[in-house]
């Protein structure tokens, strides 16, 4: 506190620190305007590229309206907050707290002889309308979706959650960029132990500055490591973290990011879609099974295949019509699904640079040209184009982009290992890979619950979308401080 | 405080149903190892599905076909599976560390294979066994291991953690 400098009684000498401290007449976007108000001189501090420039124009209509009503007034400063048309003001003592203010948007009105500024809450910072995450769509069920703006992003879940005991708690991260996180959470539900650790490790982060916002804060909270697998969940719906939030889940808004973060996440939190909870339960219990298939698909399917292919002598008699029965092939199998692995792997990250008019050429390309032509030509044996591409849609079904990924990884190493070392190179790959997962643990969370450590309930509520009505208790590896979700009248009279 | 009293409704229910977890765990573990031994039984993969746990007995019965007797085999698995799984938690439960557990898997494998392979008529002695059902088997048994013992010593120290929150909040109450 002792090297903050206080608001000068003189306003020159405020003037010139602030010309110097941020640079006014330098930077086109900061500025300040005079006027003698009640035969006060008073200055405006703002920073036009943030501001509100019509709120601003009335704040300051009302304080010209003052100029005309030539009453005497024992302090001018008093009558000027009192005319201040806007419902958040507050007032500051330091000249290092009019700069922060300014910066982020809000106006900051200094007045001659007095040591308090005043700041007025105009903030309108450029974005954009709330519109359907492209990565969570859902058929029916709510189009809108985060933007890059914290204060709308908290508006739409307290738009869903209007309980009292609902608590945003705002902090500030980098030293340069002073980005706003905000921790969401329920004051009697969310675990107090998760919600002392998370602060105390954002309190500690010292950076310049977090433009890629919530991947940062991310990587601060959780020892990532080699680890490939996502260690905690985005969410850009704000009906998934409502829901999340009421589950005892302690959510992290951060500013300029459209995603938000879900603590603590297991494996499990990966594979679930908000689309599973639009449709009936048995009809979501079967998009989930689907979708499990699909993801131990993108895993297993393709390793398996080539250990049939590679070890055809040992093959299960009901599995020998698998596999090229021509071996008049070129290039080894697994060579060729590597390949293809790649392969896949361009055509997706060509889609996501490619515009959109141009992506139906691109598929063109990729389906017929690379698909057909390259078998024509004997590059690739048809199976391989079949495998590949079952592993491929595998993935793409995994609701968790991140999640898809680290399978991939996995799954090139599990080529990879049946290659060289055969059946047990697989069954020893596949073992390890339980086993690392299983030792993962982030902020007190084993990474496989409920699976590994087994909990028979909780699994039970992943295998089958429970109906709403029956799910009354929330999960246990939130820890939550009332572990019931039914409010208490209602579980009463159940009783 | 009506709060405490709901918080410490719900834990004695859990403190309960310890030891039906404890054998849910065990079923559980039986039945989803036991099905993935069977499918790499079927894949080839391990000469032995689960039906090695009725060996024994397989002079007394006889079995329509071997579906049959490899789904036998794993019902008599889950039923034995609880017994392992409560014999873990009274040697071992408190151990948190999940080598342990893996270990404790290695450990049965070496039990079955070796110590109790004279009783088992079909089981081959080790040293005639190929590669792949040494690996297979070894790999399934350390994860059944890790699954049956880190859920309970997981489960039981939850417990504690949770009687230690509640004499914290009790005390701080008082």
């Amino acid at each position: 506190m002792k090297n903050k400098k206080p608001i000068s009684k003189r306003l020159k000498e405020n003037k010139a620190y602030m010309e110097e401290r941020i640079g006014i007449g330098e930077s086109f976007d900061v500025g300040v305007r005079e006027l003698t108000i009640l035969s006060e001189p008073i200055e405006v501090y703002y920073c036009n590229s943030l501001v509100d420039s019509l709120l601003v124009t009335e704040i300051l209509r009302e304080l010209m309206r003052l100029v005309h009503e030539h009453k005497k007034v024992d302090r001018a400063k008093d009558v000027i907050k009192n005319h201040l048309a806007h419902e958040q003001v507050i007032e500051i003592k330091t000249l290092d707290e009019a700069v922060d203010n300014m910066l982020s948007g809000l106006i900051v009105i200094l007045i001659e002889g007095e040591s308090d500024g005043l700041v007025i809450d105009v903030r309108h910072y450029p974005g954009r309308q709330p519109q359907e995450p492209d990565v969570e769509r859902v058929v029916r069920g709510a189009r809108d979706g985060f933007t890059e703006n914290i204060i709308e992003n908290v508006g739409l879940i307290r738009r869903r959650i209007r309980d009292e005991r609902f608590r945003t708690q705002i902090l500030r991260v980098g030293e340069r960029s002073k980005t706003d996180v905000c921790i969401c959470y329920l004051k009697d539900v969310a675990n107090p132990g998760l919600l002392k650790t998370l602060k105390k490790e954002l309190e500690s982060i010292e950076i310049d500055g977090i433009p890629m916002a919530d991947k940062s804060v991310e990587e601060f909270l959780v020892k990532q490591g080699f680890n490939p697998y996502p260690l905690v969940r985005y969410t850009e719906r704000p009906d998934v973290a409502a829901a999340h939030i009421l589950e005892g889940h302690i959510l992290l808004v951060t500013d300029t990011s459209p995603s938000i973060i879900i603590f603590p996440t297991t494996l499990f939190h990966h594979v679930q879609h908000a689309e599973e909870y639009r449709q009936t339960p048995v009809v979501g219990a079967f998009l989930r099974w689907a979708r499990f298939f699909a993801i131990l698909m993108s895993l297993f399917l393709l390793p398996l295949w080539l250990i049939i292919v590679n070890n055809h002598e040992i093959a299960p008699d009901w599995l020998k019509f698998l596999g090229p029965n021509n071996h008049k092939y070129h290039i080894p199998i697994t060579l060729q699904v590597l390949i293809g692995e790649i392969g896949v792997e361009i055509i997706r990250m060509a889609a996501i640079h490619t515009p959109s008019s141009l992506s139906t050429a691109l598929g063109l390309i990729a389906a017929v040209m690379i698909g057909q032509i390259g078998v024509q030509v004997g590059i690739f044996t048809p199976e391989v184009i079949l495998y590949t591409s079952l592993a491929a849609i595998g993935g793409f079904a995994t609701p968790s982009y991140e999640l898809s990924e680290a399978n991939r990884i996995v799954r090139i190493s599990l080529i990879l290992l049946s290659l060289f070392f055969g059946i047990p190179g697989f069954v020893i790959g596949s073992t390890l890979f339980i086993i690392f997962l299983a030792r993962v643990k982030n902020l007190n969370t084993p990474y496989l619950w409920p699976f590994i450590p087994f909990d028979p309930m909780a699994m039970v509520a992943i295998c089958i979308r429970t109906s709403m009505p029956l799910s009354s208790t929330r999960p246990s590896i939130v820890k939550p401080l009332d572990q019931k979700k039914m409010p208490r009248k209602k579980r009463w009279r159940s009783e | 405080m009506s709060d405490s009293q709901d918080l410490e409704q719900n834990k004695q229910e859990y403190q309960y149903t310890s030891n039906g977890r404890v054998a849910l765990i065990g079923l559980f573990g039986g039945l989803i190892w036991g099905f993935i031994g069977y499918i790499a039984y079927l894949l080839n993969f391990t000469k032995y599905g689960p039906a090695l746990t009725l060996d024994p007995f397989t002079s007394l019965v006889q079995f329509k076909n071997d579906v049959v007797k490899q789904f036998m085999g794993l019902f008599a698995l889950m039923i034995l599976s609880i017994f392992i799984a409560f014999g873990y938690k009274w040697i071992l439960g408190r151990v948190k560390t999940m080598w342990i557990s893996i270990a404790f898997g290695i450990a049965l494998w070496v039990l079955v294979f070796y110590v109790l392979q004279p009783w088992l008529p079909g089981l081959e002695p080790v040293t005639k066994l190929d590669k792949n059902t040494i690996t297979t088997t070894l790999c399934l048994y350390a994860l059944y291991g890790l699954f049956v013992g880190y859920s309970i010593s997981f489960d039981l120290s939850a417990n504690d953690n949770d009687q230690d929150e509640k004499e914290k909040a009790d005390s701080k109450q008082t």
